[in-house]
């Protein structure tokens, strides 16, 4: 074979296994659709309009924060904060299940963003519909931009108006800048993969389609720009931020970003706390290795803030 | 815009332009600001251009919107493939300081500025009358991480300048 030719050879053959779209899934996996947690019986522990649906005047005027997860996670991220309410008695969790998340593979790859976001509005519209009068949200990584973008469009207009919303490590810049070159690499990558720790196989993806990473480009640049037109919150509306200093995955500067971006419905600034951890979503320490003993009372912490914010 | 003084025609002189620049990154910001080029026969027959800049969201993105404010200041040098004509294709590497303002005291735990370093290729093209432009794309190898970089620091921008030539 002719150099010329070899080289050519090796190039395309590089492009076809980079393009391989068919990663190695296995049945524990999150990813093969066999753990799914799209089941009625999962969403039905995990929705208050679900195992609520005929709320008491009491519960009624119980605090309810509707907590959405990030990026690849399921309703899993959220478990601490539900077991600290069950302790307390004194407010809900209602954990929604992203669209296109913790279901397989294919179901995410083919979801794009508002796909996503539609299972906070569904739950949303359900819980005031029902008539709770004290709905708070909760967003982590992903979650957040969501939730924002559920401001900008003025979604709770037509609501029961948010009481509060608590963003835990929100992801308007990505730490890993790579992600900025998604459009141009993605098709080369395919998809990219994830290490998980024991405790976190099946309930987080492995593998991330290039497409899913597109759409969370997508939803996290709109969100930028949205921030730098300036998002005012609805009146009465009480948010903060919580943001871990150190963060790998959702880079702390977005703590920044929405500090600056972000409006009282009086024209003040919300409430942002940096908090000593390295942890991404510190909130959740379930599943993870090494966790420390500052790394609970900070969580605890937290939750207790959370808390009190919505039980003056 | 750059300013710069065309020479094209006479090899043995000194090039200095001065002028504007308007810099993308690409799901950023815009920033821009102004810049110097020079070159002279000395160096490499004019295939070498030294050149600094300052750029600035402050003349871009943050000027009406709530964008960071964050400031560069670059120096770096190019290497002209044909530089006796008027399209230049070109190659270079810069470094510099990047500043960006956090606000408030509640950040003052984040990384605020960051040493440059970059790699930048694209094209050079002198007019007639003593006006150049150029366009270029660049890659940052240092960008924020999350850790101990400004994380407004992104690789890849795109780059437009104006040069008037006063020498």
């Amino acid at each position: 074979m002719k150099n010329k030719s070899s080289y050519l050879f090796i190039f395309f053959t590089l492009i076809l296994v980079s393009c391989n779209n068919t990663p190695n899934i296995q049945d524990s996996m999150l990813d093969s659709g066999k753990v799914s947690y799209a089941i009625p019986d999962s969403l039905h522990k995990h929705l208050v309009s679900e195992y609520m649906s005929n709320p008491t005047p009491s519960q009624l005027d119980t605090p309810v924060i509707i907590a959405a997860h990030g990026y690849t996670a399921t309703t899993f991220e959220w478990d601490e904060l539900r077991d600290f309410a069950n302790s307390k008695r004194l407010f809900y969790v209602s954990q929604v299940l992203l669209g296109g998340h913790g279901r397989s593979y294919a179901d995410f790859k083919a979801a794009n963003w508002q796909d996503w976001q539609s299972s906070i509005k569904d739950e949303y519209i359900k819980l005031s519909n029902l008539g709770f009068k004290n709905i708070y949200l909760a967003g982590s990584s992903t979650g957040a931009p969501l939730i924002l973008n559920l401001i900008k469009t003025g979604f709770f207009n037509d609501y029961t108006i948010p009481k509060g919303i608590f963003l835990v490590d929100p992801i308007i810049v990505s730490s890993n800048k790579t992600l900025t070159l998604v459009g141009l690499l993605g098709p080369v990558l395919g998809y990219t993969t994830v290490e998980l720790s024991q405790g976190e196989q099946g309930r987080w993806y492995v593998y991330r389609p290039q497409e899913t990473l597109k759409q969370l480009m997508e939803l996290i640049n709109l969100t930028r720009s949205n921030l730098e037109k300036g998002i005012k919150l609805p009146t009465g509306t009480y948010m903060k931020v919580y943001k871990s200093q150190i963060d790998e995955v959702a880079d702390p500067i977005s703590a920044v970003l929405i500090y600056k971006g972000m409006k009282t419905s009086a024209g003040g600034f919300i409430d942002v706390e940096m908090v000593k951890s390295k942890l991404h979503v510190f909130t959740r320490l379930r599943g993870r290795e090494g966790v420390t003993v500052d790394d609970i009372n900070l969580q605890q912490k937290t939750f207790l803030d959370m808390q009190a914010r919505m039980n003056p | 815009m750059c300013f710069v003084h065309l020479d094209a025609q006479d090899s043995n002189s000194d090039e200095l332009g001065v002028g504007l620049r308007f810099q993308k990154t690409e799901q950023l910001y815009w920033e821009n600001g102004v810049g110097i080029d020079y070159t002279s026969s000395f160096l490499l027959k004019k295939h070498i251009h030294l050149k600094m800049s300052y750029f600035t969201s402050g003349l871009g993105s943050a000027m009406f919107e709530n964008a960071l404010l964050q400031d560069n200041f670059v120096v770096g040098f190019d290497w002209r493939f044909r530089p006796q004509k008027n399209l230049n294709f070109f190659v270079g590497l810069n470094t510099g300081f990047f500043n960006v303002d956090l606000i408030n005291a509640t950040f003052n735990s984040l990384p605020q500025n960051s040493m440059l370093f970059s790699a930048e290729t694209g094209f050079f093209y002198k007019f007639k009358f003593p006006l150049a432009t150029s366009l270029s794309v660049g890659y940052n190898f240092i960008n924020g991480n999350g850790i101990d970089r400004p994380g407004t620091l992104f690789p890849v921008y795109y780059q437009l300048s104006v040069f008037y030539y006063i020498k």
